[in-house]
C-alpha cells in the first residue's frame, strides 16, 4: 500500500514560492530520504504534509486518505509521527513526562504506561534517567528522547527532520541504526537529511530537492553512482 | 517577639494572596504571551462582586462558586475573540506580544472604569470571622488565617493540576515549545484560551480572599497588577514556583517595612527588584 502520496504541491512564503509542483510517494515499510541543500524546501515539504504550513495547491494522501485541510494536531492521531528539526523536546519536563506527551491525544493517553515501558526497552539510557529534566541531556540523548517520544504513539509513518543535525559522528551512526530497526518493525520512514552519504546508505529510495522542486529521484543504490549526485552532494 | 511573629504571619498571609495573583499573570504570559495589564481588574471586579453578593445574603465561601467560573469564562471568551484575532493579524510572535500588551491596556481602562462607574470610590466590606486569635503572642484576625488556608489550597491544587493532569502537562509543554506541543497533538489556541481563563480565575480567587479580610474599593486593580508584575519578575518570568516564592518574599518585605514606615513599602519593592536584576536578571527561579 502507498503510505504517503504527495501530489503537485505548490507553497508560498509571502511572495516567494518555496515549493514548485512537488510530488513524491512513499510505500509501506520503505525508508525514503529527502535530500537537498539548505533552503531547498525539505522542511517546508514536511511542514505542508503535517499541516503546519498551508500549501497553496496540491494534495497529500496518507494511506489513501486525504490529509488536505486536516489540522496539524489531528495528523498524528491518524498515525504520523513528526520529529521537527532539533527534536524540540520539552526542556523543563522530565524524560518520563516528555514521553507521555507523545501520546497526548485523548484516545492514546491511556496507553502511556505501556508505551513508556516499550521505549525504555528500545532506549535503555532513557530509563536510567527517567526522572531527570530533558534539559540535562546531551544533544544526542535529546534526539533519542525525541525519537522515543515520536514512537510512543505507535505511528505507521515517521517524518524525521535532520536527525543527524549537530550530533557527534558516533551518535549519527547510532541514530541511523535505530531508523533501520524501525523498518523491521514495519514502520515507514520519510527522512529529511543534509548528511547525504549517511542518508543514502540508510534509505531505499531518495528524492533530491533543488530550489523547491524535485531534481532527481530513484533508488539509493543507483543515485549513489550518479555523476551529478557524486559531484553536487558527495563531493567526489 | 510578638511583633516579629506578627510580621511573619501577616507577611505569609499576604504572600499567599500575591502568589495567587502572580501565578495567574505568569501563566498568561508564559503560555499565552500576553502581559496582562488588566489582570488586577479581574481581582477588583471579583472582590467587589463578592462583597455585593455577601451583602445580598450569600455565604462568603459560596461567592467563590460564582466569581471564579465567571472570571474563567470571561477570560476564555476574551482570549478566543480579541486575542486570537490579534494573533492572526500579527505578522510574528514578537509583534503579537506587543499588540497583546497594548490590548490588555485597553481592557484595563474598560474594566477599571466599569468598576468606577458602578462603585465610585465606595469601599465595601462584610463581617466574616472578624475576631482575633493569639498565636505565639501575636494577634491575628481569624478571617486572614482562613484566607491563607484557602490560598494554600488553591496553590497546591494548581500545582497538582499543572504537574499531574493531562491538561496541565499540555500547558507546560506549550509554554516550553509551542511548535513541539502542536506536533504532539496539543491544540495550541485552546490551551492559550484555557490559560488566560485560569489566569483570570486565580486573580478572582485572590479577589474573593481580599474581600474577606479587607475593605476593597474599585481602585485596587492596578496596584495589584503592579505587585503581581514585581512578584513575577522577582520569581522569574514564566516560573510558577517562582511566583509563589516571590509572592511570599514580597509579602514579608512589605509587612516588615510597613512596620517602620508604610510609605516606604513600594520603595523597598523596587529596591529589591533593582538588586535582583543586577545579581540575577532571570529572577530567583527563572530559566
Amino acid at each position: 500500500m502507498t503510505m504517503l502520496e504527495v501530489q503537485n504541491i505548490n507553497c508560498f512564503y509571502g511572495n516567494v514560492q518555496a515549493l514548485w509542483d512537488v510530488s513524491l510517494k512513499v510505500e509501506e515499510a520503505e525508508i525514503v530520504a529527502l535530500l537537498g541543500a539548505n533552503g531547498a524546501g525539505k522542511s517546508t515539504l514536511l511542514n505542508t504534509i503535517t499541516g503546519l504550513v498551508k500549501k497553496s495547491s496540491g494534495h497529500v494522501f496518507f494511506m489513501e486518505q486525504s490529509l488536505d485541510g486536516v489540522p496539524s494536531h489531528s495528523v498524528m492521531e491518524k498515525g504520523i509521527a513528526y520529529l521537527p528539526e532539533g527534536g524540540r523536546v520539552f526542556p523543563d519536563m522530565s524524560i518520563r513526562e516528555n514521553l507521555e506527551m507523545g501520546v497526548y491525544p485523548k484516545g492514546l493517553w491511556k496507553t502511556r504506561k505501556a508505551g513508556i515501558d516499550r521505549m525504555f526497552g528500545l532506549f535503555p539510557k532513557l530509563k536510567e534517567r527517567q526522572k531527570q529534566m530533558a534539559s540535562t541531556l546531551s544533544g544526542g540523548e535529546k534526539q533519542m528522547l525525541a525519537m522515543a517520544r515520536g514512537l510512543m504513539s505507535n505511528p505507521k509513518l515517521c517524518l524525521f527532520d535532520e536527525l543527524s543535525y549537530g550530533l557527534a559522528p558516533i551518535m549519527v551512526t547510532e541514530v541511523f541504526n535505530i531508523v533501520k530497526s524501525l523498518r523491521e518493525q514495519g514502520i515507514t520512514v520519510l527522512l529529511v537529511e543534509q548528511n547525504v552519504k549517511q542518508a543514502m546508505e540508510t534509505a531505499d529510495r531518495a528524492y533530491v530537492l533543488e530550489n523547491g522542486s524535485v531534481a532527481l529521484d530513484g533508488n539509493c543504490c543507483d543515485l549513489i553512482d550518479n555523476d551529478y549526485v557524486k559531484k553536487a552532494y558527495l563531493g567526489l | 517577639m510578638s511583633t516579629v511573629v506578627n510580621i511573619v504571619i501577616y507577611g505569609i498571609i499576604m504572600g499567599g494572596i500575591y502568589g495567587l495573583i502572580a501565578m495567574g499573570l505568569t501563566l498568561q504570559y508564559g503560555v499565552g504571551k500576553i502581559l496582562n495589564v488588566s489582570h488586577g481588574e479581574f481581582l477588583m471586579l471579583s472582590a467587589m462582586t463578592s462583597c455585593v453578593l455577601v451583602k445580598a445574603g450569600l455565604h462568603p465561601l459560596l461567592s467563590f462558586v460564582i466569581c471564579l467560573p465567571a472570571a474563567f469564562i470571561i477570560g476564555f471568551i476574551l482570549n478566543i475573540t480579541i486575542y486570537r484575532y490579534l494573533r492572526k493579524v500579527s505578522k510574528d510572535d514578537a509583534t503579537y506580544e506587543s499588540n497583546a500588551m497594548l490590548m490588555s491596556f485597553g481592557l484595563y481602562f474598560i474594566l477599571s472604569n466599569i468598576g468606577l462607574k458602578i462603585w465610585g470610590t465606595l469601599s465595601l466590606s462584610y463581617q466574616f470571622f472578624s475576631y482575633p486569635v493569639k498565636i505565639f503572642g501575636a494577634t491575628i484576625a481569624v478571617n486572614r488565617l482562613i484566607s491563607l488556608g484557602i490560598a494554600m489550597v488553591f496553590i497546591v491544587a494548581f500545582f497538582f493540576f499543572l504537574n499531574k493532569t493531562r491538561m496541565g502537562k499540555s500547558i507546560r509543554a506549550t509554554s516550553q515549545s509551542a511548535t513541539g506541543a502542536a506536533m504532539m497533538g496539543v491544540k495550541i489556541n485552546r490551551t492559550m484560551a484555557i490559560c488566560f481563563g485560569v489566569g483570570g480565575l486565580l486573580a478572582a480567587a485572590a479577589g474573593v480572599l481580599i474581600s474577606m479580610s479587607f475593605a476593597p474599593t474599585a481602585q485596587i486593580g492596578l496596584s495589584n497588577t503592579v505587585i503581581a508584575l514585581i512578584v513575577v519578575v522577582l520569581g522569574g518570568m514564566g516560573s510558577i514556583p517562582g511566583a509563589v516564592l516571590g509572592g511570599v518574599l514580597i509579602g514579608l518585605v512589605g509587612q516588615a517595612v510597613s512596620f517602620f514606615d508604610t510609605s516606604l513599602v513600594t520603595v523597598a519593592y523596587y529596591l529589591m527588584i533593582i538588586i535582583l536584576l543586577l545579581l540575577r536578571p532571570k529572577g530567583l527561579l527563572g530559566r
